[in-house]
């Protein structure tokens, strides 16, 4: 529709489009783009830990890092991170969708408290649920000791081994409103009297879901998953107010440990390593992204 | 058919509780400990309910936290990012829904690959950035000017991407009536298109304050003196490194930075899910 009639100002007015985009992508190049090269630069050369460049130092950052045990652990970590938490989100978020497409008493209310979770800052998030974590005086241990599901007190945050899990918990919740609402959009896209036709056909529920939901669902599965694996990958306040990274770095991922690096050990060099290593993890998760959106139409 | 509903919202409920209750759970927390007095708050074992309600948290946490200041400053960056995104993003929003130019595909995979970076990842070279601007004797580093800039910059294709979803929705027909009329392009943009186009820029407006209104990290490493910091820094700072902490300020805290903007959201989720929908599937 506009094709036809931008096709014919085109000629009338070739600078109006550029001028029209042109403050956005002047802000985009010098914000996103002077950084990218400043951590560039970095990477290969020799920085004090005031900031100060004091020649090249090749390849020695990266050799650095990739030797050094707390990166290995972080992007481990990282991995398990990732995938935990959207893996968990895309899990619980398909029956919640399905849940939320057919109408029931008190729908919009359900609705409304599930995409909660999404207005609220992650950082609030990450101190209500640390409280909410406390040995001694947290409403975990004091309402699992209620309903007699345990003794004494669990140290959540004390240990890797509770903590960790426990912040891919937190980060499952507070990703699942943002998936939801993708896979409505992609339930509603769907139309109903394919529905009807199986169930002519004698299709049961579950034959219905496995052959013609999840198979028209995929392409917005898709998308969930490459946004959220972007997004995940760069979290970064979760683990930073629930446990800094401790205790003893042990559940540093990868976002944590290049702030650490950058403003609290003073290693900028190695810093701009760590970055650009995820900056070309993340590309790497954009390619994906723009081969499915140009693959599917849909999507 | 009445009782087939009744059946089906009896077990999407019992489906839903899990869920429910995991996100209710931290508002309950917040709820209880904010209005506990301070010795209910660490008697052993903890209860959900307080004997009595106490208010005065609020008011000790007021100024415990410096919450004026951090609420002012929240709301200097967050409006202030809000309007300089909506200013670069609505032209060219027009530009991708309205008009076919060369290069729009690159823009448009431009925006995509911007909107993939989280500034976490940049973040050492953006506060190198700012040390290295200087206005008078001082740098931009620990200014509201440079976070609102960096916000900015980092929510504008997202803004782009959902006003250009919603601006092809608006039938072109209008504005080329107008055109025949005798009005010119920029008029017409103006007269025609602004007026129907508020809906889409409010709704994107309020996604890109409520996103720089909880933002975290770039505000963590450009801002130090107090007199600056947004609010969500001045909670975490009750906690982070403290010995003691009193949760029950810190709660009172949370709870009156995030309930406010979590109802405008709740409000208006369905036209946030409409805009994203129509964004995701174009």
């Amino acid at each position: 529709m506009s094709a036809a009639v931008g096709g014919s100002r085109r000629r009338a007015i070739p600078l109006a489009p550029w001028l029209l985009i042109l403050p956005s992508l002047v802000l985009a190049l010098v914000i996103i783009g002077y950084p990218f090269f400043e951590i560039l630069r970095l990477s290969v050369s020799n920085v004090s830990r005031f900031g100060l460049v004091r020649g090249s130092a090749g390849l020695s950052n990266f050799a650095t890092i990739f030797g050094d045990p707390i990166f290995q652990n972080a992007l481990l970590r990282t991995g398990t991170w990732t995938f935990g938490v959207v893996a968990g989100t895309l899990l619980a978020s398909v029956p919640v969708a399905l849940v939320l497409r057919q109408p029931f008493y008190g729908r919009g209310l359900a609705r409304t408290i599930i995409m909660l979770p999404w207005a609220i800052s992650l950082a609030m998030a990450a101190i209500v649920w640390l409280w909410s974590f406390n040995a001694d005086y947290g409403m975990i241990n004091a309402t699992l000791r209620e309903l007699g599901l345990m003794q004494g007190s669990v140290q959540w945050m004390a240990r890797a081994e509770t903590a960790f899990p426990m912040e891919i918990a937190v980060g499952m919740i507070v990703s699942i409103p943002f998936t939801v609402t993708i896979l409505l959009g992609g339930l509603s896209s769907i139309p109903g009297d394919i529905y009807e036709a199986a169930a002519i056909d004698g299709a049961r529920p579950w034959h219905c879901f496995w052959r013609l939901t999840l198979p028209m669902l995929g392409p917005f599965i898709n998308i969930a998953v490459v946004l959220n694996v972007i997004h995940v990958f760069n979290s970064f306040p979760i683990i930073w107010v629930m446990t800094q990274g401790g205790p003893d770095n042990s559940t540093h991922i990868l976002v944590t440990y290049l702030y650490e690096l950058s403003f609290r050990l003073g290693r900028p060099g190695q810093a701009a390593a760590v970055s650009l290593a995820m900056l070309v993890i993340v590309f790497g998760f954009t390619a994906l992204y723009m081969r499915l959106r140009n693959k599917d139409p849909v999507a | 058919m009445r009782r087939r509903l009744l059946w089906r919202s009896v077990w999407s409920w019992i489906v839903l509780a899990p869920l429910l209750l995991v996100t209710l759970l931290p508002f309950a927390v917040m709820l209880s400990t904010a209005l506990k007095p301070h010795d209910e708050v660490i008697a052993f074992p903890p209860r959900w309910l307080p004997t009595h309600l106490d208010w005065q948290n609020f008011v000790d946490m007021w100024s415990a936290v410096d919450f004026g200041t951090g609420l002012w400053n929240s709301l200097v960056v967050s409006l202030g990012g809000t309007v300089l995104t909506l200013a670069v993003s609505i032209p060219a929003a027009y530009a991708m829904s309205r008009i076919m130019f060369r290069g729009k595909d690159t823009y448009g995979q431009f925006l995509l690959i911007t909107q993939m970076l989280s500034p976490i990842l940049l973040v050492l070279g953006l506060f190198r950035m700012a040390a290295s601007i200087h206005i008078g004797d001082a740098t931009l580093v620990d200014t509201r000017l440079a976070v609102t800039i960096i916000y900015a910059a980092f929510q504008l294709a997202f803004a782009v991407w959902m006003l250009a979803s919603y601006f092809t929705t608006i039938p072109a027909e209008l504005e080329e009536a107008a055109w025949i009329d005798g009005a010119g392009r920029a008029q017409a943009m103006l007269r025609i298109f602004m007026p129907l186009a508020v809906p889409a820029i409010a709704v994107t407006g309020i996604v890109t304050f409520v996103a720089c209104w909880n933002e975290f990290p770039v505000a963590l490493t450009m801002l130090r003196d107090p007199a600056r910091l947004t609010l969500p820094l001045k909670v975490v700072n009750l906690v982070a490194g403290r010995y003691s902490v009193e949760w029950n300020q810190v709660m009172a805290a949370t709870l009156l930075a995030t309930v406010p903007v979590a109802v405008v959201f709740a409000a208006l989720q369905r036209y946030l899910v409409q805009g994203l929908t129509l964004g995701a599937v174009k």
